[in-house]
């Protein structure tokens, strides 16, 4: 991996965070990972590119807590609760973090309104999809619908951060948005990105995001929901191609105690080969997936 | 006043809002749109994916006289989603054939860009739908549009109430954008063609996925707003050699059609592609509303050049809650 983290280290922009790709605006997306990143490595723990990158997302945070993807866009954004994950374990003051975390707190996925239902209802018409829209958790984009991504992100946020906020609140959304996910599962195990099947086609579980939904779902292991769904993620990891999806196949099946050394190994040849088209998430994960890198995404 | 007249009148007065925003003259800014008179669309023929694509394309270019030398293109084909089984997505060697088409014509920059609606797995879908071999060995860049920087733009109509809109920087830099989808049919749009297609310049790292923001503001209204508004002169690719019927834009069946369609006038392009897929493009929600002022739909507006659609026209299967479609009035 001593590559990748040369990588890494050379695309950080000279304001502290990464781009997408490397000479990109940075992002905040980018640069949480790219933090976590570095931070899981303990060589680069007390280097000028964390504190950097940790100034950064400090530096881009909105007033009412939460963080706009880029610099090009002030909206608030689903990013919000990666700058939470990635900064949850540095020393950065309590408030700012409190504040992002009550900002995840207050936002809510959409949800069809009784007007739309009913004439959905009256309308006679094939149920598109078969979910249960009164199970709310988070959207990419404020007043838009629940998704398993951004619910996962959130998740794992509120997760980490439940002693600095209201207990009582965190339960409430966590609970919720644990039943939304599990939901939302494909028949066979695994999730897609929000949906289980259109129109009575069933939808196939990518692996990032089933992945992904796991880690957020890591304190229920037990659960038959997640053993089903660990297997597919093993199956599907064995055949995919792609360092986002071995990425964070390879951090969840840590996570949850499974051998990841052939992962990273596959991580570690296909960055030599193709650099995963100098995309920095898939850069920053397989550092994360062969280090401690797991571990801060623990709770 | 009798008690009958006050009712009328009290009824009519309680619907004012309501007309009024059913009237499309409020919806986009008048002075900004010159309805072509007429529109050309050609429908080429091509049978595979293999030889002859290239100047196929050089070929229907040529007839829209468009001056390359020198410009900058961007292509948009549609990658959306990969599955092995499924043909989802523009096929690599319409893209391919594209870019070898405008090089050969003088374009100065080739650059192929999408922000995949469904997927955002962006070297998953690059690799495995092929288009990944096709931008390295021909050594043009290809750009993410889903987490590309970008600037806000003021949209011109307001079919939706989205007001502004979030737009790729790389789409300001260019001097033509051409739209390359597939030739589908869509569970929520009826079809998905050239105008659709451009759901993908919006950043999904800002709107979500699959572009949802945009379902959230209705998908009708989106796509017309997206296109009113787009900065950049277009032109249309359709890839119909082979399409998609039934419970597209994913998970529908494989229909062959063997042809390209081509044009200058998206709204054109896209109401012919329809009818070659035996729709009618007044029934398609989004052209009917584009029809009022972004291009021509209507077939005596319409000059059709190369081939009959009627000799390649296909019976395209549909969800049952669209086969209002298929009732064809021109």
């Amino acid at each position: 991996m001593d590559q990748a983290v040369t990588f890494l280290n050379q695309s950080q922009n000279s304001d502290g965070g990464w781009g997408a790709i490397a000479g990109k605006q940075s992002n905040t997306e980018s640069t949480a990972l790219g933090l976590l990143a570095l931070r899981s490595l303990e060589e680069s723990r007390e280097k000028p590119a964390v504190r950097k990158a940790e100034q950064w997302l400090t530096n881009s945070q909105n007033s009412d807590g939460s963080w706009a993807y880029g610099a090009g866009a002030k909206t608030p954004s689903w990013s919000t609760a990666l700058a939470v994950i990635a900064l949850s374990d540095s020393a950065l003051e309590v408030e700012r973090l409190v504040k992002a975390g009550n900002w995840i707190l207050a936002q809510e996925g959409s949800k069809p309104g009784i007007l739309a239902k009913l004439i959905l209802a009256l309308s006679f018409q094939k149920k598109a999809v078969h979910l249960n829209d009164d199970l709310i958790g988070w959207s990419w984009t404020a007043g838009s619908f629940s998704w398993v991504e951004p619910t996962s992100y959130c998740l794992l946020a509120l997760k980490k951060m439940k002693a600095r906020l209201s207990a009582e609140a965190v339960k409430e959304r966590v609970d919720q948005a644990e039943l939304m996910i599990y939901d939302r599962m494909c028949e066979d195990g695994g999730w897609n990105y929000g949906n289980a099947a259109v129109y009575g086609d069933p939808l196939w579980p990518y692996p990032d995001i089933t992945a992904l939904a796991l880690i957020a779902l890591q304190d229920h292991r037990e659960r038959n929901e997640n053993q089903v769904s660990l297997r597919v993620l093993a199956k599907t990891a064995e055949t995919t191609d792609s360092g986002l999806a071995i990425g964070w196949s390879s951090i969840c099946l840590s996570l949850y105690g499974h051998d990841n050394s052939e992962l990273t190994k596959r991580l570690e040849q296909k960055f030599a080969k193709t650099k995963f088209l100098g995309e920095t998430k898939p850069i920053a994960l397989s550092i994360l997936a062969a280090g401690d890198g797991p571990s801060l995404f623990r709770v | 006043m009798n008690r009958r007249e006050f009712l009328k009148t009290s009824a009519a007065a309680s619907l004012y809002p309501l007309l009024g925003a059913c009237n499309e003259e409020l919806r986009w800014q008048k002075s900004a749109y010159i309805k072509p008179t007429s529109s050309r669309v050609a429908v080429l023929a091509a049978a595979s994916y293999g030889n002859g694509l290239r100047e196929t394309i050089i070929r229907g270019i040529k007839l829209f006289g468009l001056e390359m030398k020198g410009k900058r293109v961007v292509l948009k084909p549609n990658l959306v989603e990969f599955d092995p089984k499924a043909v989802i997505n523009t096929h690599p060697a319409v893209v391919e054939a594209a870019i070898d088409s405008f090089k050969s014509l003088g374009a100065n920059e080739v650059i192929v860009a999408e922000g995949p609606g469904h997927r955002r797995d962006n070297e998953y879908l690059l690799t495995a739908s092929g288009l990944y071999d096709v931008v390295r060995d021909h050594r043009v860049k290809y750009v993410d549009l889903n987490t590309d920087e970008v600037r806000l733009i003021d949209l011109k109509s307001s079919f939706t109430n989205l007001k502004q809109l979030y737009l790729p920087e790389t789409l300001f830099n260019a001097d033509l954008l051409v739209s390359i989808p597939k030739l589908k049919t869509h569970h929520w749009a009826g079809v998905t063609l050239s105008m659709k297609n451009m759901f993908g310049v919006v950043p999904g790292a800002i709107y979500g996925w699959p572009k949802n923001a945009l379902h959230w503001a209705g998908i009708v209204g989106s796509i017309v707003d997206i296109n009113s508004s787009l900065p950049i002169p277009r032109f249309a690719i359709v890839d119909g050699v082979v399409g998609m019927e039934g419970n597209g834009p994913l998970q529908g069946q494989q229909k062959n059609s063997g042809v390209l369609v081509l044009g200058d006038d998206l709204v054109a392009v896209d109401a012919t592609a329809a009818r070659l897929m035996t729709i009618e493009p007044r029934h398609v929600k989004y052209l009917n509303l584009s029809g009022e002022f972004l291009g021509n739909l209507e077939r005596d507006k319409i000059e059709q050049i190369g081939e009959d659609v009627e000799r390649y026209q296909q019976d395209f299967t549909v969800l049952e809650q669209f086969s209002y479609l298929k009732k064809v009035v021109s």
